[in-house]
């Protein structure tokens, strides 16, 4: 048996300590760790979409989760290239 | 007092207050972190965050209405987030243009470097990976299937050596892109005028916006390839 309420409690729980681990988390000074907290919050979010039943939604977040921090490891990874203070 | 439509299951209900202020609360911090924030790569990450705050308010709402509004957000986000990383990172290069003295004492290069990925799955596995991503999205149509297809040609795209893309390619997704618009348009427009073709305004709709979207995140792939995969 699935309870879910506890999903979607703890889908909240983990995306609110997931954007507070983002904001002011340890090493967040380094965008490469703050773009890895981004995730723990995508994940809550997930967690909340699957107990309302979202499926398509689930589907599309989980794709552009991947493209979007690819598209930042790009765009952190060319700027430490180019010497700009990150 | 709450305006409740007859269509929302009973069991959301009890779930709209505390998604609602869990979206507030996110949203919150997520919007002081960026206030107190100078750097625009910090800026960027932390956007991010509020776009999340932004699908928990609108998947509180609980019916189809939701996942309809959740999809496009989605997509949107994930262009612009490109489209501003490209901006930041043409702007360093202006930058450091206008003072190449800055440049010289440090060991910074305005071209980007040689970064080899070597992980097994790379060369094993892309074209079974591909096909089965790029198959499904197909399957899903839509916005949906749009980023699991293009997540399928990044990940086909990343994981092949070959370097450069000719202008007739760039010219040719372009195009795909201006075609999908003319049936997203059409299947609205028929959508209107004939209601009784509604299935086949749909179809044209969703395989519009499959070709747009897939055709968008492909190129990002492209885009990855030309810096990470240099021998």
């Amino acid at each position: 048996m699935i309870s879910v309420p506890l999903f979607f409690y703890f889908g909240i729980f983990l995306a609110i300590v997931g954007s507070l681990a983002t904001a002011w988390g340890p090493g967040v000074n380094d965008p490469i760790v703050r773009t890895f907290n981004t995730e723990v919050a995508s994940i809550g979010v997930c967690l909340v979409l699957l107990c309302y039943n979202h499926v398509l939604a689930l589907l599309t977040l989980l794709a552009t989760t991947v493209v979007i921090s690819l598209i930042l490891f790009r765009a952190i990874i060319r700027l430490e290239e180019m010497g700009a203070d990150v | 007092m709450v305006f409740i439509p007859p269509y929302v299951p009973d069991a959301f209900l009890s779930m709209y207050l505390p998604a609602i202020y869990a979206g507030l609360i996110v949203g919150f911090i997520g919007t002081m972190a960026i206030a107190l924030k100078r750097e625009e790569i910090h800026i960027l990450i932390l956007t991010d965050i509020v776009g999340l705050a932004m699908i928990f308010v609108v998947s509180a709402v609980g019916t189809d209405l939701a996942e309809a509004l959740i999809l496009p957000g989605l997509v949107v986000e994930l262009a612009e987030t490109l489209a501003i990383s490209e901006i930041l990172l043409t702007r360093e290069m202006r930058k450091i243009e206008q003072n190449p003295r800055r440049n010289l004492q440090k060991t910074s290069s305005m071209f980007p470097q040689p970064f080899a990925l070597n992980m097994e799955i790379l060369n094993t596995a892309p074209n079974f990976i591909a096909l089965v991503l790029i198959g499904y999205g197909i399957f899903l149509t839509g916005f949906t299937g749009g980023a699991v297809a293009g997540g399928g040609i990044v990940f086909y795209a990343l994981s092949k050596k070959a370097r450069g893309l000719p202008v007739l390619m760039l010219d040719g997704i372009a195009g795909v892109s201006g075609i999908a618009w003319c049936l997203w348009i059409l299947g609205f427009l028929l959508f209107f005028v004939a209601p009784q073709y509604w299935l086949l305004s749909l179809f044209l709709a969703a395989c519009g916006l499959l070709l747009k979207v897939a055709s968008k995140v492909g190129l990002i792939g492209l885009l990855m390839r030309e810096d990470f995969d240099k021998e």
